[in-house]
């Protein structure tokens, strides 16, 4: 009985034994319940992450076209050997293996995992682009012995033309972990390119598309397990431009061996034909990633070889200018001095002697002749009869000073002067004597080829068009606001520039026979006029005048309006001139061969390119 | 005919009164739930005929759970002597003939089959801790005693501890622990023995190999080393916290799949089904524990001798233990030491060990009927 009752205590201790692993049960469901349901969310995004890994799949970009339709940027399809990052151990194997298989050097990848700092850790990095045939299949041959490597087809720009239209097209890079943060590329992620300059930066959006993703799940070793539903690549949408190919080949051909640059617009639409700039580059070179070494070129390059010299500097608009002094003298109604001055080859304003480009003068002179021979003393008149206000007036209505509003990107303003101006920055009145150096496009005064393209083109059919470089159709294009000038004016002028060109004015080296070209020239002086005697003849052959040559045609029916400029080299009339020679030539020849004018041209490629 | 009925009726109640259903359910249950398993973590893996081959080792389990069931524990008790001195010999000779696998020599090869000693003696020791304590008569252990259970326990886990299986050599102290504690400890002896293991355990720390030390620190501190030694530990708790109620669905478990998880057949099949079957799931199976452990103290409950109670306790602690720890690991709160979950786990020896050791337990209830002279 004794043994009985202690049985019964042990029978309550076995209880209780029983008990405690209830407890220790309780404590165990607890501890699941928070991290299958409390702790869901967290656990859930780890566990993807580890499991997915999503391959980007780079969208194509648009194509872009010329305004004939033909292909001036495409894509061609290259092999980039991206890489995961893994475990330490697995990281360091690959990474040795890539080092020993000779494919990255050892400095190259610590720099491209430095630069992609940003990405998050499931983000793949490109470690090397276009891949030799060889190497992909080195590489694919290895697949499976290294997991955390892949290969990936990806689209790169191609510049079949190379360097023709550098400046237009632009070009594409990397986005920046910078550029990122701004709203115009919040669609864009770590590893995307985007466009950097041109077109290509301006109409990103429209060009880029939008990625797809493969989303496959890998084992714990990174080897494919099976693929999820991928997220559908959209290609960019193509991108036609007003550009003509064959005008631009010109173009560039003409500039080659100075540094300048040569604008081609159609003079009633706005509508750049061609936009050269010199010297220039290739794009290709930053569709893959460019090497430091040639990125340092290419800005140290004492020509600046990114600027698109059309839009994105500014120059003094020399005799060129004297176009808005005469506009602005016939519109105010100043005719007496108009018809009747006498150039001296110099003269006296204000106890300073300024000097004609002819210095046994041009004697007695009218408007006409003056704009046919250049002649300065006869515009030192009219502007002193004009002073400060009126000119500055009548060159902002002409868009001098202010940017065009073109769809392209970095562009320029430029400068005018006016008494406002001179009071506020440098503090002192408006001396009239600026003015006389002012009438002839010298001193403060700063505009971009651009600028001169839409004034001459408003000389050539009165409407002050928007310069554009995407094709648009007509109903929907930007037409000019007519200009509010007296016809009987502009033709006084018109006369002018026609005589310039073709009665042995200043501009003669740009005559074409049947074409009718009218034009003015312009030379630039880049230092002054006492310096310049004191230079030695190398340091003058770097200083020599900038050559403006600013033209349309033909006379009656303009149909292309062409600003030439050429850094430090000499005259308009010897060095502009003979180069929109070249241009003016180009264009006259395609449209003597094809009989059609340069729009109609276009509206029939409009339709082909619909159909 | 009637008669007949009657009395087939009758020997059916019969039989079944020998049996706890509640018992017999959840050890079906539990089995089940671990073939499920081990069919979900071959789906994707190399050794696709571990399925069929717990099948087989379940069914022999069960056969040795009935005849252990239907026979008397107490002829097993009587040779319990025997039953330890046999499992010490097959200790020594895993050390001196055994076959190292993942580091531990802890296998013997016997016609083909792949044997682990280590498990078996788990149920000489139960046999062995009641068969000393049964003829106790005091209301407390003495000290010789204790010290006597000390050294019938300290022995075999040495010698597998040397065998490099620390997890196994673990296992073996519940038995004698629990036992002592239902035999009946003064509350100075349970007080210095407490002393006398927080003591040992700074020498204990000592004689781990560094790998073991590591796995211990990084089940304290998960992030110290989220990618090396806390790996398997971190991933298995990935594994069930993004299950969720009712978790990803069979074959879905992907964390478990596709390799993240290591083991999922065997030690971190609580993770496989877990994360396949959710809060739901592994809820279930800590509920089916619960109630198999509750059905065997209350078992206990019906023995007719200290032996029968002490015999239930080992196994109730032994059981208890592994259950314990071996999801406790997957759940990310005990070091992940290789020791199997009853039932669930994949494994011949450990599932013949464990239902052999529910056989001993249901032949202590089915005999309490039976009325022996004090």
């Amino acid at each position: 009985m004794a043994i009985f009752q202690d049985n019964k205590n042990l029978m309550e201790r076995l209880n209780w034994l029983g008990w405690v692993f209830s407890f220790i049960f309780l404590m165990l469901f607890l501890r699941l319940w928070y991290l299958s349901i409390a702790s869901f969310e967290q656990y859930d995004s780890i566990a993807r992450n580890n499991q997915i890994r999503t391959l980007p799949v780079p969208a194509p970009r648009g194509l872009i076209r010329d305004r004939m339709g033909r292909v001036l940027v495409e894509n061609t399809y290259g092999f980039d050997l991206i890489m995961f990052r893994g475990k330490e151990f697995e990281t360091k194997r690959t990474l040795r293996f890539l080092e020993k298989s000779f494919l990255v050097s050892p400095g190259a990848i610590k720099a491209r995992l430095l630069e992609t700092n940003h990405y998050n850790d499931y983000q793949p990095v490109v470690v090397k682009q276009s891949l030799t045939l060889a190497q992909t299949s080195f590489l694919m041959a290895r697949h499976s012995d290294y997991p955390l490597l892949d290969i990936l087809e990806r689209p790169r720009r191609f510049y079949p033309h190379r360097t023709i239209a550098s400046h237009v097209l632009g070009y594409v890079g990397e986005v920046s972990s910078d550029e990122l943060k701004r709203d115009v590329f919040q669609n864009h992620r770590p590893g995307d390119v985007i466009g950097k300059s041109g077109t290509e930066r301006k109409y990103n959006r429209k060009l880029s598309g939008q990625n797809g993703l493969r989303r496959i799940r890998v084992n714990s070793k990174g080897r494919p397990f099976k693929e999820l539903t991928p997220i559908d690549v959209v290609p960019g949408q193509e991108l036609r431009l007003t550009i003509d190919l064959e005008l631009q080949r010109a173009a560039e051909k003409a500039l080659t061996g100075h540094t300048g640059a040569i604008v081609a617009m159609d003079p009633k639409s706005g509508e750049i034909l061609a936009s050269a700039s010199n010297p220039t580059f290739d794009p290709n070179d930053f569709a893959t990633k460019i090497s430091k070494m040639q990125w340092e070129n290419l800005l140290s390059h004492s020509g600046k070889p990114l600027q698109n010299r059309t839009i994105q500097n500014t120059y003094a608009p020399g005799s060129t200018f004297k176009i808005i002094i005469a506009l602005a003298s016939l519109e105010s109604g100043l005719t007496k001095s108009v018809n009747n001055l006498f150039c001296a080859g110099s003269a006296n304003f204000y106890g300073r002697e300024y000097f004609c480009s002819f210095k046994q003068g041009h004697g007695r002179i009218n408007l006409t002749s003056a704009l046919k021979y250049s002649c300065n003393v006869y515009f030192y008149f009219l502007g002193r009869d004009l002073g400060i206000d009126r000119i500055q007036d009548f060159s902002q209505k002409f868009g001098l000073g202010q940017k065009t509003g073109v769809d392209l990107p970095g562009e320029m303003s430029g400068f005018i002067p006016s008494r406002d101006w001179k009071r506020k920055e440098i503090k002192a009145p408006w001396y009239p004597g600026e003015t006389i150096s002012l009438s002839i496009g010298q001193g403060p005064i700063l505009v971009t080829p651009l600028q001169l393209a839409v004034l001459i083109s408003a000389v050539a059919t009165e409407k002050l068009v928007q310069p554009h470089i995407q094709f648009s159709s007509p109903e929907k294009g930007k037409v000019g606001q007519t200009t509010k000038f007296n016809t009987h004016a502009l033709n006084t002028i018109r006369s002018g520039l026609w005589k310039a060109v073709n009665q042995n004015g200043t501009g003669q080296a740009a005559r074409i026979k049947g074409f009718e070209v009218s034009g003015k020239t312009g030379t630039v002086q880049t230092v002054g006029r006492t310096t310049l005697k004191r230079l030695t003849s190398i340091e003058k052959s770097k200083f020599r005048p900038n050559a403006w040559f600013i033209g349309y045609a033909p006379f009656d029916n303009p149909e292309i309006s062409i600003v030439v400029l050429i850094e430090n080299s000499g005259s308009g009339g010897a060095i502009a001139a003979p180069l929109a020679h070249k241009v003016f030539e180009a264009f006259y020849s395609q449209k003597f061969n094809s009989n059609l004018s340069f729009s109609d041209l276009a509206q029939i490629k409009t339709i082909e390119l619909q159909k | 005919m009637i008669r007949l009925e009657k009395s087939l009726q009758r020997k059916a109640i019969r039989f079944w009164g020998w049996f706890d259903l509640p018992f017999i359910i959840s050890v079906v249950a539990l089995a089940g739930i671990g073939l499920i398993g081990i069919y979900s973590a071959t789906l994707n893996g190399p050794s696709f005929n571990l399925f069929s081959k717990q099948m087989v080792w379940l069914l022999l389990g069960g056969l040795i759970f009935f005849f252990l069931s239907l026979s008397d524990y107490r002829v097993l008790n009587d040779h319990a002597f025997t039953l330890y001195s046999v499992s010490i010999v097959g200790l020594i000779a895993v050390l001196l003939f055994g076959v190292e696998i993942h580091g531990s020599r802890s296998w013997i090869r016997l016609a083909g089959i792949s044997l682990q000693p280590s498990e078996f003696a788990k149920i000489s020791l139960v046999l062995v801790v009641a068969r000393y304590l049964s003829g106790q008569s005091e209301t407390y252990l003495s000290k010789t005693q204790i010290l006597a259970l000390s050294c019938l326990i300290l022995l075999p886990t040495l010698l597998v501890m040397l065998q490099g299986d620390l997890g196994t050599g673990i296992t073996y102290l519940p038995i004698v622990v629990g036992a002592m504690f239902v035999a009946g400890l003064t509350v100075r002896i349970a007080f210095t023995m407490s002393i006398l293991i927080l003591l040992s355990s700074p020498l204990a720390w000592f004689t781990l190999r560094g790998y073991q030390q590591q796995r211990i620190l990084a089940t304290l501190n998960p992030s110290l080393d989220p990618q090396g030694v806390g790996y398997q530990t971190s991933q298995s708790v990935i594994a069930i916290g993004s299950s969720g109620l009712t978790g990803k669905g069979f074959g879905n478990g992907f964390q478990s799949q596709l390799g993240f998880v290591p083991e999922i057949h065997s030690d971190f099949v609580y993770a496989l089904l877990t994360e396949e079957w959710g809060l739901w799931g592994g809820g279930l199976i800590l509920g089916l524990y619960f109630i198999l452990i509750h059905r065997l103290t209350r078992m206990g409950g019906h023995a007719q001798d200290r032996a029968g109670i002490l015999l239930i306790t080992g196994v109730t602690s032994l059981l208890g233990f592994h259950i314990l720890i071996n999801i406790g690991m997957a759940l990310g709160i005990c070091p992940p030491v290789g020791i199997p979950l009853p039932l669930l786990s994949y494994g011949g020896s450990s599932t013949i060990t464990f239902m052999s050791c529910l056989g001993l337990a249901s032949s202590v209830y089915r005999r309490r009927f039976v009325y022996t002279d004090p």
